[in-house]
């Protein structure tokens, strides 16, 4: 047994203790912020049952209301309906048409099929942002082969990148968080430029070119690099004040709920060789390590200022 | 203490009879307010999608490691603080350890002044702790910006700063009944 002084003493220690492996956290946080989120991610995966759970009843009660608000304006509801699909029947005679017009052009180019992605689809287990960030985890189950870096996508456009991968898990940085940088095309004025996030609901847009600036209500689209692919839907084009473009996202980033994955791949085209390309020729790793092939010779005629003619 | 003199007429010379049961519902009750911390961090981490939800984790934790560590520090040890703040750091994703440390910071002030902030007013003790609480949220600001290697807005910084102090009232009118009677280990 302590004695009570002893015991005073351990006391009086521990928070102090406490505090410097609250320390240590921060600064493995700051050094080794993977293992921090490796940790963070296994819970998330373990807690993912709970969490449908636990929304569930929210769910029901989201369904009621809709139900309820639908039955309550069945008219203007049937009405304004019959528009939407008058105009969708119109739309897709336009888009059967399209499709068979590009089919036949493709052919005569002797067009390459793009390849098909692979994707998998999850439901948002959990709205990992936090105050500072913008991010979603996704319950993909077991067995997936989801990467770092594949694009993430709702029914409407595209809304991350996937930036870590658990064994169920992967967490989705949204396009509008302070970290996220894609490279986007514009529609019309077709320049590129990098959309930005800052934590608001709609992402800027910078680096454009200067001569051919966004233009209001064009469409945005991604441009193709590496894993990503060219002419994803992003949003539009929106002017919150003059010289300070924003992209209004198609994805609904406040509310989601079903997302795919998808990947398309590495991007491992190779350009050729350019002509009059000079490949540099690797020096060796320690060319002065062993003793010189000529010292013991007495005279070594190539040897600058050494009888040399 | 100060708190264990809140109920005098329990401390009569005739104790209860220890047994297995009356330990556990003991137990149980001390270890409330730890509970209420872990079970709010789980439970705001799914997705409601309601706004404020990973800045309520932060003001609950704070509020509830506050109350406790003056008013009755039994309940609310600093090992409980530290695993409380473990909990709610890996059911949130902000920057590591910055609400932890923000824990252990504020259970230490209040832990350190319990018999002055006890003779406070309600005001008073208000006023340390939202200075406390924005001190804890500028912290952890400034390590966010050092995680992104840039100057962030420092606004979802004070709002959840604002939602802590805002919270603040209500939560300890709860603790204050919760103090009384569910979490009060005397009465088991």
């Amino acid at each position: 047994m302590l004695s009570i002084h002893a015991r005073q003493v351990l006391a009086k220690a521990v928070l102090p203790i406490l505090i410097l492996l609250a320390v240590g956290l921060v600064l493995l946080g700051l050094v080794r912020r993977p293992v921090v989120d490796g940790v963070r991610l296994m819970a998330t995966d373990f807690m993912a049952p709970a969490y449908h759970g636990l929304v569930w009843p929210q769910e029901r009660v989201m369904v009621w209301l809709t139900d309820l608000r639908g039955a309550t304006d069945l008219a203007k509801e049937n009405s304004r309906l019959r528009d939407e699909n008058h105009a969708l029947r119109h739309w897709y005679d336009v888009a059967v048409a399209l499709a068979a017009e590009n089919g036949r052009l493709k052919n005569s180019l002797h067009w390459i099929p793009e390849t098909v992605p692979q994707y998998v689809t999850g439901r948002v287990t959990r709205d990992d942002g936090g105050p500072y960030s913008r991010a979603v985890l996704l319950d993909v189950g077991s067995g997936h082969q989801v990467r770092i870096g594949d694009v993430a996508l709702d029914a409407a456009g595209f809304l991350g990148r996937v930036t870590e991968v658990g064994p169920h898990t992967v967490r989705v940085l949204l396009i509008n968080d302070d970290a996220s940088r894609i490279p986007v095309t514009l529609g019309t004025s077709h320049g590129d430029a990098i959309m930005a996030g800052d934590d608001t609901a709609a992402p800027r847009l910078i680096f454009y070119p200067q001569d051919h600036h966004p233009v209001e209500g064009e469409r945005v689209e991604t441009r193709g690099q590496s894993t990503m692919p060219a002419g994803l839907p992003v949003g539009t084009v929106h002017y919150t004040a003059p010289n300070r473009p924003v992209v209004v996202p198609d994805a609904d980033l406040g509310r989601l709920d079903i997302v795919r994955v998808f990947d398309y791949g590495d991007d491992d085209s190779q350009a050729p060789d350019a002509p009059g390309r000079v490949r540099v020729k690797k020096l060796p790793q320690n060319p002065l390590s062993g003793p010189l092939p000529f010292s013991w010779m007495p005279n070594f005629p190539d040897m600058p200022g050494r009888g040399g003619q | 203490m100060v708190a264990e003199n809140s109920t005098p007429h329990l401390h009569s010379a005739v104790e209860p009879k220890q047994t297995f049961r009356r330990a556990l519902d003991m137990s149980a009750r001390a270890a409330m307010p730890s509970l209420f911390i872990m079970f709010c961090a789980i439970l705001l981490s799914a997705p409601f999608g309601v706004p404020g939800q990973a800045q309520l984790q932060f003001g609950i934790a704070m509020c509830t490691v506050w109350f406790w560590a003056y008013s009755r520090p039994k309940s609310m040890p600093a090992l409980a603080v530290f695993l409380n703040g473990l909990v709610v750091e890996i059911f949130s994703f902000g920057p590591p350890g910055a609400i932890l440390l923000s824990l252990l910071v504020i259970y230490g002030v209040a832990h350190h002044w319990r018999y002055g902030l006890s003779r406070l007013g309600f005001l008073a003790g208000w006023l340390i702790f939202s200075v406390l609480a924005v001190l804890a949220s500028c912290f952890q600001w400034a390590l966010v910006c050092v995680h992104a290697v840039a100057l962030l807005s420092p606004v979802p910084g004070l709002f959840q700063a604002a939602l802590t102090i805002g919270i603040y009232p209500s939560l300890i009118a709860l603790f204050v009944w919760g103090r009384r009677t569910f979490a009060n280990p005397d009465q088991a």
